[in-house]
């Protein structure tokens, strides 16, 4: 009955035989994280097309997001998407790189509703702009913040704390 | 002045303005609630974040068509404190305690999450005994959480028509005494450590606990005889707030949340950690996702969590618990990378994805909360339901702020 | 000088009532919050006095003593209005109740009728408390007690009707009257006290029935803007009202102050003894009442008004049907009653719950099983 955990059983090295297979030229850089989680980068312009085609896997399946981070690696921000298999019971960790001067990045949510919100906190937190997000607001902190505190060069404005 | 006195040009927030903005789209778009022409104005109604039921400062912006639910607009961070910016100024073990007040509920499993996953990124690995005393204690936790959720979830249904909340509250008292005595706190623990735990169990701990746990099974049944059979209460939960299986595919709902749309998704079972596969326990789901499912799959959990408790304590191994050194490692420095470990905390997948650099300090750390995700979905399960409705199934998903919002 | 004297009676019975609203609002909240705390297995306000007697004097001494506070937009008359206006039903009430043997502050032929209007009178104040504190949980509050009212309000008047039948006067004095020797009409016709009891405690706002207030969800309805002595007013109003529904529900039901040595101890033509009586039973009600609060979640607005359509006013309707029938065509007509009422009571009883779970639990069964 209905969704079940793990039917399909494969190694992990198979799964990354598969991605390298299907996805020749899109995903680089694919490692096995032990014990369950593929890693691989990709880039931006592909993330749309590349998230369709992973969820739509006949095999793999990857169709549970589980969280976006957004991470500041100094010379260019990325954008991590966590992405769950119920078939095979893996994750896959995508690492998006997003160029600091223009931080904008195709939105997964028609793809995975559940980014919505994590893409929310990214933008939020980190400045980095999902196109084509519905709905595209600051989530944690409030509406009129200046500046995205995770960012390394984050320095803290007198406007954000007009009571203290 | 205008700080303090609301003034009639006082503007809404940008939920408020989204919220009047999709009235005006639906009026537009002729799906407005006009009856023959009959022009009906929707109410937009601030639910929180100050407001006895939302479990803290949940805030939602509901549009309201009389007593039914048009649209929903949850509305998150004013218990925000910073806890991601914080770790880039602590180190990776002064960091542990900011972990039990995230979600406040259950800290014990919160710490074990982000102890497994500066455990993997640094390769220590925890001795056996403590691997076995973070089982009791977490699983202990896990009980204290799903008392609360239970009796806030009735507490939800009438205030004073129940007495549940009050009782669970008291015998949660007995397990938050437990934890008190093996780690000082009664809900900020700081007792994990990488590679084990901080103290070993006091003495005369174990019989102590077994007492309780054969007092738990009898008390979650007194419980049940409170509201299971009432029938107003059947009324108030069966069949409300469906959460199918695309849902939780889609969403990523996660723990009983899911459990109880008949997803057999546990991590202790599907992604196992610890020594959860030497444990015999059932991983407990329901067929019809609604209200009462979710509050039965709990107080099963509970059953089971007492089940795991107790085989722990007859399996309980002698020895350190503290791998390495007596003293656990002040100053860990992993090397450059990112690792995600998911733990199956008493409201889903709860995780922390570190990115290392190799210092002290790590570099970057993000939350995966369980409630975040399951709050998602809130406004999908709401839409269409009564106000009453609205508070029966925030109860039901056990939100707790401080892991939304961290 | 018969009309001053007539007026100068009239002010001091009011006088009287609204001491006896007050006093017995202050006895109903410490009652409730304790019997409350020994159900929850808490302790309860127990500080003020001996056992916290004196607690709801302390609580009103603080309430007085608060600002007085007025919402910037709320409508400045009808908010000030609003907590006065809702005391009238209380006092009300009482101007005609037959307290003991020789004593009733004014006796009117129709009793009855005169009960169930200004008892009404509490929905309409707190539908203009409601509505003038320009907030949207007092408007949603107001407006689910007014629904709430208009649907309970026939219940009851149905169930009050068959005690005209039965007794054949509408003045409250013939109905204690007529039950006296213990021919107690909640005896012999327990399903309609059955019904008044349910209308009863709808019009109180009590739980289960209390969604005008409900705390879980609109903070606390109609009184959301309230505060201090005002709020004071529509919470003393609640509890008093407490006292006054069981009043009326002894007065119709139980034999009023019908008891053992009524003529014991008479001073100034007024009997004492059944006064004593008609309080005890009168508490034993209110007893009641908080058990019943304390005991049942809260239903919905759909279901509550369902309720009162579906269920209550048919058999109310039926109930009058049987009862004229049986008096009459039934020679010995108030054992045909004892043996109708009891077998309706007990059907209804046996029946509703059992019946009402297993559509409950069939509806469960019924539940599509979610799946991708």
């Amino acid at each position: 009955m209905g969704l079940e955990v793990g039917t399909l059983k494969v190694t992990m090295d198979e799964i990354a035989a598969d991605l390298a297979r299907d996805f020749a030229g899109d995903l680089e850089d694919v490692r096995i994280q032990e014990p369950d989680t593929i890693v691989a980068r990709l880039a931006r312009e592909k993330l749309k097309d590349v998230a369709r085609r992973l969820k739509a896997h006949e095999d793999l399946a990857y169709e549970t997001l589980n969280f976006v981070a957004a991470v500041d690696l100094g010379a260019q921000l990325e954008s991590v998407y966590h992405v769950y298999s119920w078939r095979t019971n893996t994750w896959i960790e995508l690492h998006v790189p997003v160029p600091r001067a223009k931080a904008e990045v195709d939105t997964v949510t028609d793809v995975w509703p559940a980014a919505d919100w994590h893409e929310r906190e990214a933008w939020d937190m980190m400045g980095i702009r999902y196109l084509g997000h519905p709905d595209l607001r600051r989530i944690l902190l409030k509406d009129d913040f200046v500046g995205h505190p995770l960012r390394k060069d984050y320095v803290d404005l007198a406007e954000n704390h007009p009571h203290v | 002045m205008s700080d303090f006195f609301l003034t009639a040009e006082a503007e809404p927030d940008e939920a408020v303005k989204l919220a009047l903005r999709r009235i005006d789209e639906a009026q537009a778009a002729g799906q407005g609630s006009d009856v023959e022409g009959l022009r009906l104005n929707e109410v937009v109604v601030n639910m929180g974040p100050q407001h006895p039921s939302t479990h803290g400062v949940l805030r939602l912006v509901v549009t309201l068509d009389g007593e039914l639910i048009k649209d929903v607009i949850p509305v998150v961070g004013y218990l925000h404190r910073c806890k991601e910016k914080l770790a880039e100024k602590r180190t990776y073990f002064q960091y542990i305690p900011i972990l039990d007040r995230t979600e406040y509920v259950a800290g014990m499993n919160c710490e074990w999450a982000y102890v497994m996953t500066v455990e993997k990124l640094t390769g220590i690995r925890p001795t056996r005994r403590a691997e076995f005393i973070r089982v009791i204690v977490g699983e202990l936790s896990r009980i204290a959480s799903h008392l609360v959720a239970v009796g806030t979830f009735t507490a939800d249904l009438a205030p004073l028509g129940t007495a549940m909340a009050f009782y669970t509250f008291r015998d949660r008292e007995l397990i938050l005494d437990l934890l008190e005595e093996v780690s000082g706190g009664r809900m900020m623990y700081n007792y994990l450590r990488f590679g084990g735990v901080r103290y070993d169990l006091p003495s005369g701990w174990v019989e102590q606990c077994r007492d309780v746990m054969k007092r738990m099974p009898k008390l979650i049944d007194e419980y049940a005889s409170l509201v299971d059979d009432n029938a107003i209460f059947l009324q108030r939960t069966v069949g409300k707030g469906v959460i199918s299986q695309q849902d939780v595919v889609d969403y990523g709902i996660t723990g009983p949340n899911a459990r109880a749309s008949g997803v057999e998704l546990d991590l202790r079972r599907t992604r196992p950690y610890s020594v959860y596969p030497e444990l015999d326990f059932e991983v407990c789901t329901a067929q019809h996702g609604d209200v009462f499912d979710r509050y039965r799959v709990r107080m099963d959990e509970m059953r089971q969590s007492v089940r795991i408790i107790e085989q722990c304590l007859d399996m309980l191994p002698r020895g350190p618990v503290q791998s390495g050194s007596l003293r656990a490692p002040y100053v860990v420095t992993p090397p450059p990378g990112s690792c995600y470990v998911g733990q199956e905390n008493p409201r889903g997948e709860y995780g922390t994805y570190i990115v290392s650099d190799g210092s002290r300090y790590p570099y970057r750390l993000k939350y995966r909360d369980p409630c975040f995700c399951n709050l998602q979905l809130f406004p999908k399960l709401l839409r269409g339901n009564k106000i009453a409705d609205a508070v029966s199934i925030s109860g039901s998903m056990d939100l707790v702020l401080g892991g939304i919002d961290r | 000088m018969d009309v001053f004297l007539e007026i100068l009676r009239l002010v001091v019975c009011v006088i009287v009532a609204y001491a006896v609203v007050f006093v017995a609002a202050l006895v109903n909240i410490v009652f409730e919050r304790r019997f409350l705390a020994f159900m929850q297995d808490r302790h309860g306000p127990n500080r003020v006095g001996p056992h916290g007697i004196f607690q709801s004097i302390a609580d009103a001494f603080k309430m007085i003593g608060k600002e007085d506070f007025r919402p910037a937009f709320a409508d400045r008359g009808m908010f000030i209005l609003a907590p006065i206006m809702v005391m009238i039903g209380a006092v009300a009430v009482q101007l005609t109740m037959p307290y003991t043997k020789g004593f009733t502050p004014g006796d009117l032929n129709v009793g009855l009728i005169y009960i169930v209007a200004v008892t009404s009178f509490t929905t309409m104040a707190i539908l203009v408390g409601g509505w003038a504190s320009r907030n949207k949980y007092s408007l949603v509050g107001a407006l689910r007690s007014a629904a709430q009212m208009i649907s309970y309000e026939i219940p009851m008047l149905l169930a009050i009707l068959v005690i005209a039948m039965v007794v054949g006067s509408w003045s409250l004095n013939d109905v204690v009257d007529a039950q006296a020797d213990y021919k107690w009409i909640g005896f012999y016709m327990p399903f309609t006290f059955l019904l008044y009891a349910i209308a009863a405690i709808s019009e109180l706002n009590r739980g289960p029935f209390d969604l005008p207030e409900s705390e879980s969800e609109l903070v606390s309805g109609y009184g959301t803007e309230y505060s201090g002595m005002r709020f004071g007013m529509f919470f003393l109003n609640e509890y008093a009202g407490m006292t006054i529904m069981s009043m009326v529900a002894v007065t119709l039901f139980f034999g009023g102050w019908h008891g053992p040595f009524e003529d014991a101890l008479v001073i100034g033509g007024v009997a004492i003894v059944p006064f004593i009586w008609f309080m005890v039973k009168t508490y034993i009600l209110v007893f009641a009442l908080v058990w019943v609060r304390l005991s049942l979640p809260r239903l919905q607005v759909d279901q509550l008004m369902g309720f009162a359509w579906k269920i209550l006013i048919p058999l109310g309707l039926l109930n009058i049907a049987l009862t004229a029938a049986v008096i009459l065509w039934v020679p010995h007509w108030r054992w045909g009653l004892l043996v109708v009422g009891w077998v309706s009571f007990a059907a209804f009883v046996g029946l509703f719950d059992p019946i009402l779970k297993r559509r409950l639990r069939r509806q469960r069964e019924r539940l599509p099983v979610v799946s991708s």
